[in-house]
C-alpha cells in the first residue's frame, strides 16, 4: 500500500499522458466518422446502382473484419508491400493511421444508424417539403435531419461509448494510449517495475469519462424531447 | 379562361392503370369535388398535380402555362418543377406538419426559404421576416388558431392539425389548393372545425380541389363535382347533375351507400 | 440533388482513400523517387545539384540501388529508427523523458558514427519484423534474443550480451524448485515467441504463451499459472524485493543465450553495426557504457 502511495504520482501522470492520446483519437474519429458516415449513408440509398453496391460492399467490408485487422492493415500495408512507409515511424504517424481507420470503420457504422433513422422519417415529411416548393437538400436540413438526430440518439450513444473503449486498439501498432501506459509499469518503465495496479487504474479513466458522455447524451436526448 | 386544364393524364403502377384517360378543368374561384370509392384513383389525380407522381402520358396547363406535356421531357425537370408545383398547395390525409416547428414555424418555414432566393433579401433580411410573420399570424388567427401559435403539433388536436395544414398551404399563395381526404383521418367530432374552414375559404373564391367522403360536404360546397370509378372519370357535373340526376348506375350505387349509411 | 449527393460521395471517398487509408495511387510512383535520390546522395555524398538529377534517372536502376545499401537509405533520410519497448537496464525512459540504457546509448553511439541522428520509438514487439520490413523502423535494438526465428528474418549483429531464460515461481514454494526435474508438474506462462517459450516446449513442459513477459508473472502472482519464465536480465529487474512481485522469486536457469541487433533482411547495416562494435569494444566505450547500467559483466568480448 505504501509502495502504491509512492508510485501513485508517477502513474498518474504517465496514465495522463495516455489518455490525453486516448481522448485525442476519440475526438478525431468523432469528428471524422459523424459527418463521413453522413455521406456514406447517402451513397448506401443513392438511386445510382453501381454506387449504393459499391458503398454496401465497402460497408460489409470494414463492419465484417475486426478493427484490429484493419488497424495492422492500413499501418504496415504501404510499406511492407508498396514498399513505401506513408505514416513513417514517428507518434505522429501512428496517430494519423490509427485515426484513420478508427474514421472509416465507424463512418460505416454510423452510416447503417443513419440510414436507418433516415428511413424511419415518414415519407409524409419529405411530401410536405417538395409539395412546399423547398428543394431535396432544404427538406434534409430542415425537416428530416433534426427528425433524425432525435432518433439517432439512443443507437448513436451505443456506438460512441464503445468507441471510447475500443480506442485501446490502437496500441497493436503501438500508439500509446492509456492501456499501454498502464502496462508499461508491469514491465518496468520509470523505475516502477512489476506493479499491476496501474493498469486495473485505467479503467477508472474509463468509468468516469464514459460516465460525463452518458450524462451529456442523456442531455441531449431531453433536450430533443421537446417535439415528438 | 379556365385557370386549369387537365388533358388525356393516364398513369400506371408496375402493370395496374391507376389514371385512364383523365381529362377535367376547372375556373378560377370554383370549387372541385372529386368523390368515388377508395383505389378509384383520386388521390393518384392529386398527386400527379402536384407532381407527387408523374403521368404516363397528357399534359397539364395552369393559367395557360405549359406544367407537364409528356412530349417534352424538357418539362420535367427538377428545378423546373419545383418552381410549379407552387401553382398548387397540397393539404395532406394525415397532416404532415414538421414536429420540430411550432404551428408557426410550420406555416413560415417554407415562404422563409423562398424569400431567401429573392436577390434583395439580406439587405431587407428583418423586414421581409416580420412581413412572412404577420402573413402567418394573421393565416392562423383565420384558422381560429389565434392562441395555439407556438404550440408544437404534438400539443395540437387532430383538427387543430388540419387548421395549421391548411394555413401552411395558403402561406405561399398557391393558384389551386388541393386536399387529399382532409378529415379521414379525424375523430367525427373535430371534422366539423375543419370543414368550416374549407367552407369559409370556398366563400372567399379560393379554387380548390377537395377530394372527399364527406357526401353533403361536398354537395354543399362543390361548384362541379367529378366521380371517379376504376381510374376513369365516370361521370361529372354540378353537384346537383352528379348527386340527384346521376346517368350511371355505378355512381347511384355509390351514393346510395352514403344516402343510407 | 441525388446526382449531387453521388458525386459528392465519390469525391469525398477517392479523397479518404488517396490521403489516408492505402495512397495506393499516389505514392508507390513518388516515394521511391524520393528515396533513390536522398540515397544516392548520401552515399556519394555530392552537392545537392546533383538530386533532381538523381530523382530522375532510370528508375529501375535507381531501384537497384536502394534496395543494396540499407545504409546509404538510413543516411540519406538522417536519422537511424530504433524500434524498442521500455526495457530496464536496456531501453527506458529518465526522468526527463529521454530514452537511455545500455541499448539506447549503444544505439545513439551508432548513429553518431554514421553521421545521423538516432529516433527511439517504442514498438508492440509482436509486430518487429512488419514494423523492420515497412521501414516504419530501421532497427530492432531491444536486447533481443538470437533465436533461429530471429536470425531467419532479419539481419542480425553479432551477440553483444549474454542473457538466460529462468524460472519464476512463488518464493514460499521456491526450495521445491531448484532443478530441472522438478519442474514436470508445473503449468507455465510464457511470452508468445520468446526464447522461454521454445525452451519449456523443448522440455515438453505445459504452457500458456501470453502477450509478454510481463503477463506471464502476472500469471504466476494471480495463480492461474504455477511457473514462468522469463529473460533473467528482467527476471534481476521485476521479481523480489521492492517491486510490486515480493512473493515472487527465480530459481532455475533453463539456458544461456546472446542478446543481437536485428536489420532488415539483407541489410547492410549489420555489418557496419558489427564494425562499430569491434571498435568500440577495443577502446573501452562499450564496457564503460555497461558499467554505467550494471551489465558488464554479461558483455561479449568483440
Amino acid at each position: 500500500m505504501e509502495l502504491m502511495l509512492e508510485q501513485m504520482p508517477i502513474v498518474i501522470r504517465s496514465l495522463n499522458v495516455g489518455f490525453l492520446q486516448t481522448l485525442k483519437l476519440f475526438a478525431v474519429t468523432l469528428l471524422g466518422a459523424v459527418p463521413l458516415g453522413l455521406v456514406i449513408a447517402f451513397g448506401s440509398m443513392s438511386r445510382f446502382r453501381p454506387l449504393s453496391y459499391f458503398t454496401k460492399v465497402i460497408v460489409w467490408i470494414i463492419r465484417g473484419t475486426p478493427l484490429m485487422i484493419q488497424l495492422l492493415i492500413i499501418y504496415y500495408f504501404p510499406g511492407l508491400v508498396l514498399g513505401t512507409p506513408i505514416w513513417g515511424g514517428g507518434e505522429a504517424g501512428r496517430f494519423l493511421a490509427a485515426s484513420c481507420s478508427f474514421i472509416f470503420n465507424y463512418a460505416c457504422y454510423f452510416s447503417e444508424i443513419y440510414r436507418g433513422g433516415i428511413q424511419s422519417v415518414p415519407v409524409g415529411q419529405e411530401e410536405a417539403g417538395l409539395v412546399l416548393g423547398m428543394t431535396r437538400s432544404q427538406i434534409f436540413f430542415k425537416v428530416t435531419l433534426l427528425q433524425m438526430i432525435k432518433r439517432i440518439v439512443p443507437p448513436m450513444s451505443n456506438e460512441i461509448i464503445t468507441l471510447v473503449k475500443d480506442t485501446s486498439l490502437a496500441r497493436i501498432i503501438a500508439l500509446q494510449e492509456i492501456i499501454w501506459a498502464g502496462q508499461a509499469f508491469m514491465k518496468g518503465s520509470q523505475g516502477i517495475s512489476g506493479a499491476i495496479w496501474p493498469l486495473f487504474f485505467t479503467a477508472v479513466y474509463y468509468l468516469i469519462f464514459s460516465g460525463i458522455l452518458t450524462v451529456l447524451l442523456g442531455r441531449l436526448e431531453k433536450k430533443l424531447d421537446y417535439f415528438r | 379562361m379556365a385557370i386549369l386544364e387537365v388533358e388525356h393524364i393516364c398513369k400506371s403502377f408496375e402493370r395496374t392503370e391507376v389514371l385512364k384517360d383523365i381529362s377535367f378543368s376547372l375556373e378560377e374561384g370554383q370549387v372541385l369535388s372529386i368523390i368515388g370509392s377508395s383505389g378509384s384513383g383520386k388521390t393518384t389525380l392529386l398527386r400527379c398535380l402536384n407532381f407527387l407522381e408523374r403521368p404516363d402520358s397528357g399534359f397539364i396547363r395552369v393559367c395557360g402555362e405549359t406544367l407537364f406535356d409528356s412530349g417534352n421531357p424538357s418539362s420535367m425537370q427538377e428545378s423546373e418543377i419545383r418552381k410549379k408545383r407552387l401553382h398548387f398547395g397540397l393539404v395532406f390525409q394525415s397532416f404532415n406538419l414538421f414536429p420540430q416547428y411550432t404551428a408557426l414555424g410550420n406555416v413560415m418555414l417554407a415562404k422563409e426559404l423562398l424569400a431567401k432566393e429573392q436577390p434583395d433579401y439580406k439587405t431587407r433580411k428583418k423586414e421581409i421576416q416580420e412581413e412572412i410573420r404577420v402573413l402567418a399570424e394573421e393565416l392562423l388567427k383565420q384558422m381560429g388558431l389565434s392562441d395555439r401559435m407556438h404550440n408544437y403539433p404534438h400539443q395540437l388536436s387532430g383538427g387543430q392539425c388540419q387548421r395549421v395544414a391548411i394555413a401552411r398551404a395558403l402561406a405561399l399563395k398557391p393558384d389551386i389548393l388541393c386536399f387529399d381526404e382532409p378529415t379521414s383521418a379525424l375523430d367525427p367530432e373535430l371534422t366539423g372545425e375543419v370543414l368550416k374552414v374549407m367552407k369559409e375559404l370556398a366563400e372567399q373564391k379560393t379554387t380548390m380541389i377537395i377530394v372527399t367522403h364527406e357526401m353533403a360536404f361536398a354537395r354543399d360546397v362543390a361548384s362541379h363535382v367529378i366521380f371517379m370509378d376504376d381510374g376513369y372519370i365516370l361521370e361529372q357535373g354540378t353537384p346537383s347533375q352528379v348527386f340527384e340526376h346521376s346517368h350511371e348506375e355505378r355512381t347511384r350505387q355509390f351514393l346510395s351507400r352514403f344516402t343510407n349509411g | 440533388m441525388k446526382k449531387l449527393i453521388a458525386v459528392m460521395l465519390a469525391g469525398t471517398m477517392t479523397a479518404a482513400m488517396v490521403t489516408g487509408c492505402g495512397g495506393s495511387n499516389e505514392t508507390p510512383a513518388d516515394a521511391p523517387a524520393e528515396t533513390e535520390s536522398a540515397a544516392e546522395n548520401g552515399a556519394e555524398a555530392e552537392g545537392a545539384a546533383d538530386t533532381e538529377a538523381a530523382a530522375e534517372t532510370d528508375e529501375a536502376e535507381a531501384d537497384a540501388a536502394s534496395d543494396e545499401s540499407d545504409l546509404a537509405y538510413v543516411q540519406g533520410k538522417g536519422t537511424l529508427v530504433v524500434g524498442i519497448t521500455d526495457f530496464e537496464p536496456m531501453d527506458y525512459k529518465d526522468e526527463n523523458g529521454n530514452w537511455i540504457g545500455f541499448d539506447a546509448d549503444m544505439a545513439s553511439a551508432f548513429a553518431e558514427s554514421l553521421g545521423v541522428s538516432a529516433e527511439f520509438v517504442e514498438i508492440d514487439w509482436d509486430n518487429k519484423i512488419m514494423e523492420l520490413d515497412g521501414k516504419t523502423i530501421d532497427c530492432v535494438w531491444n536486447g533481443m534474443t538470437l533465436t533461429d526465428e530471429v536470425k531467419s528474418a532479419m539481419e542480425c549483429s553479432n551477440a553483444y550480451c549474454n542473457n538466460a531464460q529462468i524460472v519464476i515461481v512463488p518464493a514460499d514454494k521456491a526450495d521445491q524448485y531448484q532443478d530441472v526435474d522438478s519442474l514436470a508438474d508445473l503449468t507455465f506462462a510464457v511470452e508468445a515467441g520468446s526464447a522461454g517459450e521454445a525452451e519449456v516446449t523443448a522440455l515438453g513442459l505445459a504452457c500458456t504463451p501470453v502477450k509478454a513477459q510481463s503477463d506471464a508473472l502476472m500469471e504466476v502472482a494471480a495463480g492461474t499459472s504455477d511457473a514462468a519464465v522469463i529473460d533473467s536480465l528482467m527476471a534481476a529487474a521485476m521479481v523480489g524485493e521492492g517491486t510490486g512481485y515480493e512473493n515472487l522469486t527465480y530459481t532455475v536457469g533453463l539456458n544461456s543465450e546472446e542478446y543481437g541487433v536485428g536489420f532488415r533482411k539483407g541489410s547492410d547495416l549489420a555489418k557496419a553495426l558489427n564494425e562499430f562494435f569491434a571498435a568500440s569494444y577495443a577502446d573501452g566505450t562499450m564496457v564503460e557504457t555497461a558499467e554505467t547500467y550494471g551489465v558488464q559483466a554479461a558483455v561479449i568480448e568483440q
